[in-house]
């Protein structure tokens, strides 16, 4: 599919939102929406699909080379997921990297961008313990000694998602001195190789093609080449608020793929389904309303104002509370035939759990809007 | 074993969370109850997530800062006040005079007890602390009043058309909403919020009073308006040595004239409190010996152990902004119904400005928390009448009572002057708009 966008040398080629936009909806609609359910339950992870939708130019707006138009990268992300929210969370993972290894300034990281960002390599992230760890909720889970040419580290971290032998995420170890006392935090690309073990993960609800894995290191050497950010905190204070926000990218779609599974039923149940309470009208035009105010955000993603930073927070909670409620509402209009396991609203209730527990949940974001509105 | 009478600890998976509770053990792994977590075969594994002991590390529990419940939980949706001050809680009464079941949920920042906040320039000298000066703790008015408490949870985002409000402790749906969010301090660019105290409110200036307790120190107050003055008066008579750094020629330039200034000037120098008139701060600087000194522009320094901001107040414009609600200055409020410029949103208190003048004094929240809820209750639009609110400064050596607001403009003559007593009129085109009375027959108005 759409190999011409590989063929295409002109420069301008990825400067059209709506052209990529349409292609990735097409690759979407196509061959994600047949394997859903299968992504979902059986833990089929679409690496085949994620290359095309990469090749349509899925995973690259944001990034600087191509014009740092995250809210292109929110509505390619929107669009996938609306089909498929497994798909929209690796998505997510795979955007979040290209941007460790372009920020990174590191030239052997910023080399292999352009093939992560086209689909040809993938890769995910390993910040769910560190975010968390960095806001007091969690103790970190990887330590890092320094050695010659690098770091050793080990420990373990219990799921990492769209990983895989021979793809990489980024993640972050704390450097402590011999008195015991944190020194730094050191990020970097973690390479998976024999070096690291993966073990299965106990089998979730859903989301189960997300190449979700426990990663265990245990002495594990990372070398100059993959050093992301040394010391990580003030790369993590630029990239948080986007991080974060580009996420909505993915619980909008979830969002609207519910409001779809509302109006699938309308003509044969919409007289019993008037009397339902968040209704599809209802439900869009808060997505409607939170789509604006995302774009609005995606203008400054690296704005670490404390308003910005709140504002994405917020924005990201409404994201999750939204998907609940319309994931909720799509079973209830859709009725038993919502409540067959094969069902598209079981599925879309699953992921719309993700969308509120995956870091940051909605708890982490509350309780950070409160950390940051006590600072006065 | 020597460790069999020490209490049970936990030990959290630093990779999933779980926690290991030596009291309980884990007889599904083989480790029966009471099991010491070094007594742990190194092969064991976390029951959830798989990994080994060396993942785990000690655990205690967190503090948890919400409120514990005063009323039945309940769906429906009725007034939400946000703010638990004075104004708060004043309209929270006024509600419950006239409605005994009407729903009220109060969120607040704080926990929400109920105390006198002019006090808290004045207390210091009375050797309280801040436990005492809670006259009624939330947990306590909220039972009472019947209140729903979410307390130590700020408010985030406001949709008007849903009428949702978004808060750190879940989205809340209202009927009405009041904002008495209060107002907070103003830091100049020289000052950072962890440089210096204020006594905006209860929990900062409780902070400052533990620090003082430990015996007299240099305390520097910076801004001598109203509560840079009564400040400077109160921790003098605590025993501390208090330099007040004031910016302009006189303490309250815009509201005392020149002889009246150099009278207070001359009280608070005669009680040895240092006044340091035309005073900028240029920065802050530690020297190597610990020693913190303010730098003033003229290159001049100051050491002080405490710094304490009385530079004024702002209000935060986040919610209204988010909502689209008209700020000047403030929330704006319609000066007769208190209304915000969205229906069903009121505000009162120091939060609102009336057309452009906020208005940050005590006396008309009564009246406003009244009005507001005649406006909720009964629909009566019309019901506030703001007048300026007699200004009394708490400064006992030398009070000050001064009715009406005096006008830049305005031209000042000297009614009464002698030892106990000193009062001003002033004038703008022959109409008198404040009336200045300072000294000793004032005190027994001020107290």
């Amino acid at each position: 599919m759409n190999n011409t966008a590989l063929s295409n040398e002109d420069e301008s080629f990825w400067d059209d939102d709506a052209r990529i936009l349409c292609d990735v909806e097409r690759v979407a609609s196509v061959r994600l929406s047949a394997v859903a359910n299968s992504i979902d339950q059986d833990g089929y992870y679409p690496a085949d699909i994620m290359g095309e939708l990469g090749q349509a130019g899925a995973f690259l707006p944001h990034l600087k080379a191509y014009g740092e138009r995250f809210d292109a990268a929110i509505n390619n992300m929107s669009a996938i997921s609306r089909h498929c929210g497994s798909t929209g969370f690796i998505t997510w993972c795979q955007d979040v990297c290209g941007l460790y290894m372009e920020l990174s300034g590191n030239p052997a990281l910023v080399n292999r961008m352009t093939d992560h960002a086209t689909g040809i390599t993938f890769g995910g992230t390993a910040l769910s313990n560190p975010m968390k760890a960095f806001t007091n909720i969690e103790a970190m889970a990887l330590k890092a000694s320094k050695v010659e040419g690098g770091y050793v580290v080990s420990g373990t971290l219990p799921w990492v998602s769209h990983i895989a032998d021979g793809q990489c995420c980024g993640a972050i170890a704390a450097i402590d001195n011999t008195d015991g006392s944190r020194s730094h935090e050191v990020m970097f690309m973690l390479d998976i190789n024999e070096e690291v073990k993966l073990t299965k993960c106990p089998e979730f609800s859903g989301m189960e093609g997300t190449s979700t894995w426990a990663l265990n290191l245990n002495e594990y050497f990372v070398s100059d080449a993959q050093i992301i950010a040394d010391p990580a905190r003030p790369f993590i204070k630029k990239i948080r608020g986007a991080f974060i926000l580009l996420q909505t990218g993915w619980a909008m779609g979830v969002t609207q793929a519910s409001i779809d599974a509302c109006r699938e039923v309308e003509v044969s149940l919409g007289h019993v389904n008037q009397f339902l309470h968040n209704r599809p009208d209802e439900l869009e035009a808060e997505l409607k309303d939170l789509h604006a105010r995302i774009m609005q955000l995606a203008k400054n993603p690296y704005d670490t104002s404390k308003e910005h930073m709140l504002d994405v927070l917020d924005t990201r909670a409404q994201c999750s509370e939204l998907s609940l409620k319309a994931s909720q509402s799509a079973l209830l209009h859709q009725g038993a035939r919502g409540y067959l396991m094969k069902s598209k609203p079981q599925r879309l209730i699953r992921e719309a759990h993700f969308v509120g527990i995956v870091t940051p949940a909605i708890k982490h974001l509350r309780w950070e809007m409160a950390k940051l509105m006590s600072e006065g | 074993m020597t460790h069999s009478t020490e209490p049970w600890r936990l030990f959290i998976c630093r990779a999933c969370g779980l926690i290991y509770d030596e009291a309980e053990g884990d007889p599904d792994s083989g480790l029966a109850p009471g099991t010491r977590f070094e007594d742990i075969p190194d092969d064991w594994e976390c029951p959830l997530c798989g990994v080994t002991k060396t993942d785990f590390e000690p655990f205690e529990r967190p503090q948890i800062s919400a409120a514990p419940q005063t009323v039945a939980f309940s769906k429906k949706p009725g007034i939400v006040v946000i703010g638990a001050g004075l104004a708060g809680w004043s309209v929270i009464e006024a509600l419950r005079k006239d409605d005994a079941d009407i729903p009220i949920t109060l969120l607040s920042a704080c926990k929400g007890d109920r105390y006198h906040k002019p006090e808290l320039s004045v207390a210091m000298s009375r050797g309280v602390s801040a436990e005492q000066l809670v006259r009624e703790s939330a947990e306590d008015a909220g039972r009472r009043l019947r209140v729903k408490l979410i307390t130590n949870a700020f408010a985030v985002g406001l949709n008007t058309a849903r009428h949702e409000l978004r808060t750190t402790r879940g989205t809340i749906e209202y009927t009405h909403l009041v904002l008495a969010q209060g107002s907070k301090p103003y830091l100049p660019k020289q000052l950072a919020a962890d440089t210096c105290w204020h006594v905006n409110h209860l929990k900062s200036w409780g902070g400052l009073e533990k620090t003082l307790r430990a015996g007299p120190q240099r305390v520097a107050i910076i801004g001598a308006g109203m509560i840079g003055c009564e400040l400077a008066e109160d921790l003098n008579k605590a025993g501390h040595h208090v330099s007040l750094i004031n910016r302009d020629a006189h303490p309250l330039l815009a509201l005392l004239p020149p002889l009246a200034a150099s009278c207070l000037v001359d009280s608070m120098v005669q009680q040895g409190i240092e006044h340091h008139a035309n005073a900028h701060i240029a920065g802050l600087e530690k020297a190597a010996s610990g020693e913190s000194y303010i730098v003033l522009e003229d290159g001049s320094k100051l050491a002080y152990d405490q710094l304490i901001a009385a530079t004024g107040l702002q209000t935060d414009n986040r919610l209204a902004k988010q909502a689209g609600l008209a700020f000047d200055n403030g929330i704006a409020v319609n000066a007769r119904s208190l209304q915000t410029s969205e229906k069903n949103i009121y505000a009162l208190g120091d939060c609102i400005s009336i057309n452009g003048v906020a208005c940050r004094f005590i006396e008309p929240i009564a009246h406003q928390a009244r009005s507001i809820a005649s406006s909720i209750l009964c629909g009566d639009q019309q019901s506030y009448e703001h007048v300026d609110p007699v200004i009394r400064l708490k400064t006992r050596a030398m009070p000050i009572v001064l009715r009406g607001i005096p006008k830049p403009v305005g031209i000042w003559k000297t009614v009464t002057q002698n030892q106990q007593q000193l009062v001003m009129e002033q004038y703008v085109e022959g109409e008198q708009m404040a009336v200045l009375t300072m000294g000793l027959s004032s005190g027994s108005e001020a107290a």
